[in-house]
């Protein structure tokens, strides 16, 4: 089973942490005063050795006799085995000499440390901090001979037996601690694992199963907890889910139905009048040609344009409900865009010459398209005669260029017209859509655009405007897959 | 001659051409078997521009009842559609000579005519 790490690291560290920090703290305040406590006691022995040694030196005459001092110093050092060194010190003309001692070498040479010790200061005692001899007490007292102050004793005692016992005590401690602390570790993880991350991975889980889309899936967590309510919860939600898709699965199948109905109709419809139609695109320019009367033949004028763009709005209508339907079928090929572009912009010649505007077809010769031939040429057609409706006819300039990105090309078609607002981008390529409501209707059937955006998605493509906003010109774009020639 | 089932479209085709072109006479017939009746009894017409979309005969069994018969198998056919799809077309232009889109402007019905009529001609004297 996979445990979810990130959650229990993150607990457990945060957990020993704070426990390593504590048990380590209180283990070392406890040293702390276990050393201080037997410093004193040894600091106790040392007075008390040296009490014990001037008590038993109290015959000045004694140290006439050097051997016998020195047989006295080596005797009383053997019955206490934690003295290291043990020295008597005599001051002559104001220099102390070492006078006897354990450390047989350096008798009758000057004592060197402690040598301006006061006499009325009494005993003292020195312990280094650390280094090798950390664990030895020096203790300096007065040679206090019948009240007569004489000279010094030097003795080194040994703590290694109490700092010893103080090490495996300390070495017991850690061992227990860090037993105690795993034993935590692992019984708050064995804890966080029954109650919060096994639900969480129950949790996970099912969300998953529901977001593949089974939405049948139960939790089954009973605890009557923060958890157990969450599960209730989170059972109520998906049971809601489950009605609501299945609501919506069932308006989907009757919208979808409705639509192609819709299509149907519009199928039917645009054929439909395209009989009635026939007599009127048919007669109507004869009729008006031949008619002498100014004024009549002016409203047959009328007439006729309705008719040409009643035919406009069947025929384009048509299209787009049947590039709406999913059976439609291309031709893809490898085109070369610039003369698809070329073919385009000849056949709108009279439109261009009549507006006075000028266009520039930038694209590289080597850029190769795959599209339907007919689309892509209706596409173009759209786009630009859209890009001429809405540009004025002074110094009007439309430039057509591409750009090739990896396996896509994108067009643009940018003119210097009129421009667009943020509302007007949005609401572009929807059916019926005039950006200028002031344009008669006759002008444009207001589905150019829509019939643009689906031949390019059903290329794959898509299809999209920007403006800098009113007056500042309108740039489409539109990308295509690149075909893949030559030089490609 | 003119075959459609909508006296509408016949009348809209002779008035057009017959005033477009004083030359012309066109028939007008308002189904395929009444077509087949005229043309058992009376002279065989230069063209016949014929509606695909008509009720008991459409116009694809009418052209092949046609091109059965070696006398009117030579006879041109231009094709009336409604239809905007690629398949009809394509096959309008095979087993007819040409075809046109309903709605259309009579002087482009006049145009294929006079083009169809011109090949007849071009292909006679081969």
């Amino acid at each position: 089973m996979h445990i979810n790490f990130s959650i229990s690291l993150k607990l457990t560290l945060l957990v020993v942490t704070i426990s390593a920090i504590v048990i380590f703290s209180l283990t070392y305040v406890n040293i702390q005063q276990q050393s201080e406590f037997f410093e004193d006691a040894y600091y106790e022995k040392a007075f008390s050795l040296t009490k014990a040694l001037d008590a038993s030196i109290q015959n000045p005459d004694y140290l006439n006799d050097k051997q016998n001092v020195q047989n006295y110093i080596e005797n009383f050092t053997s019955l206490n085995p934690d003295i290291l060194k043990l020295s008597v010190n005599i001051p002559k003309e104001n220099i102390l000499y070492i006078f006897a001692s354990t450390d047989v070498d350096s008798i009758d040479k000057p004592s060197g440390a402690y040598n301006d010790l006061s006499y009325e200061e009494g005993a003292v005692i020195y312990i280094p901090d650390h280094g090798e001899n950390a664990h030895r007490l020096t203790m300096l007292a007065p040679m206090n001979l019948s009240g007569n102050i004489f000279g010094t004793y030097e003795m080194i005692l040994s703590m290694d037996a109490a700092y010893n016992a103080l090490d495996t005590q300390m070495r017991n401690l850690i061992l227990i601690s860090a037993i105690s602390l795993f034993a935590m570790i692992f019984s708050f993880l064995y804890v966080l694992r029954r109650a919060i991350v096994k639900p969480i991975i129950i949790f996970r889980d099912a969300t998953k199963v529901i977001g593949e889309g089974n939405l049948n899936k139960k939790i089954d967590i009973k605890s009557h907890d923060e958890l157990g309510d969450l599960a209730n919860a989170f059972n109520n939600m998906t049971t809601d889910l489950k009605n609501s898709r299945t609501k919506i699965e069932k308006y989907n199948k009757t919208l979808e139905k409705l639509l192609s109905q819709k299509d149907e109709f519009i199928g039917q419809l645009g054929h439909d009048l395209k009989n009635p139609l026939t007599p009127l695109i048919g007669l109507l320019p004869i009729i008006t040609e031949q008619e002498k009367d100014p004024k009549l033949k002016e409203h047959l004028q009328l007439l006729t344009s309705n008719a040409e763009y009643m035919k406009e709005l069947i025929f384009k209508t048509l299209q787009l409900a049947k590039l709406r339907s999913s059976n439609i079928q291309f031709d893809i090929q490898q085109l070369n865009l610039k003369n698809e572009i070329d073919v385009v912009l000849n056949r709108q010649q009279p439109l261009l010459k009549e507006n006075m505007i000028h266009v520039e077809n930038m694209v590289n010769e080597e850029i190769l398209v795959q599209a339907d031939k007919l689309r892509l040429e209706e596409l173009l057609n759209n786009l630009v005669s859209n890009a001429v409706k809405y540009t004025p006819n002074e110094n009007g300039t439309i430039i057509i260029d591409a750009v090739k990105d990896k396996h896509l090309i994108t067009v643009s078609v940018k003119d210097n017209g009129i421009g667009m607002t943020k509302e007007q981008i949005n609401r572009v390529f929807d059916e019926f859509y005039r950006a200028d409501k002031s344009m008669h209707e006759r002008d444009s059937t207001g589905l150019g655009l829509s019939i643009a955006k689906r031949i390019v998605e059903k290329h794959g493509g898509k299809i999209w405007v920007d403006s800098t906003g009113k007056g500042k010109g309108t740039t489409f774009y539109f990308s295509l897959k690149s075909g893949y020639g030559k030089n490609n | 001659m003119i075959v459609d089932d909508l006296p509408e479209i016949t009348y809209t085709v002779k008035y057009g051409l017959e005033k477009l072109n004083p030359d012309y006479e066109v028939t007008r017939v308002e189904s395929g078997k009444k077509c087949l009746e005229i043309l058992n009894d009376s002279p065989i017409p230069d063209l016949i521009i014929l509606d695909i979309m008509m009720p008991e005969m459409n116009g694809w069994e009418l052209a092949k009842t046609l091109k059965k018969k070696i006398e009117w198998r030579k006879i041109p056919i231009i094709f009336l559609t409604a239809t905007e799809d690629e398949t009809s077309k394509i096959t309008g232009r095979i087993i007819g000579e040409d075809f046109i889109e309903k709605p259309f402007e009579i002087t482009d019905l006049k145009n294929k005519i006079e083009k169809v009529l011109a090949q007849k001609i071009q292909e006679n004297k081969n």
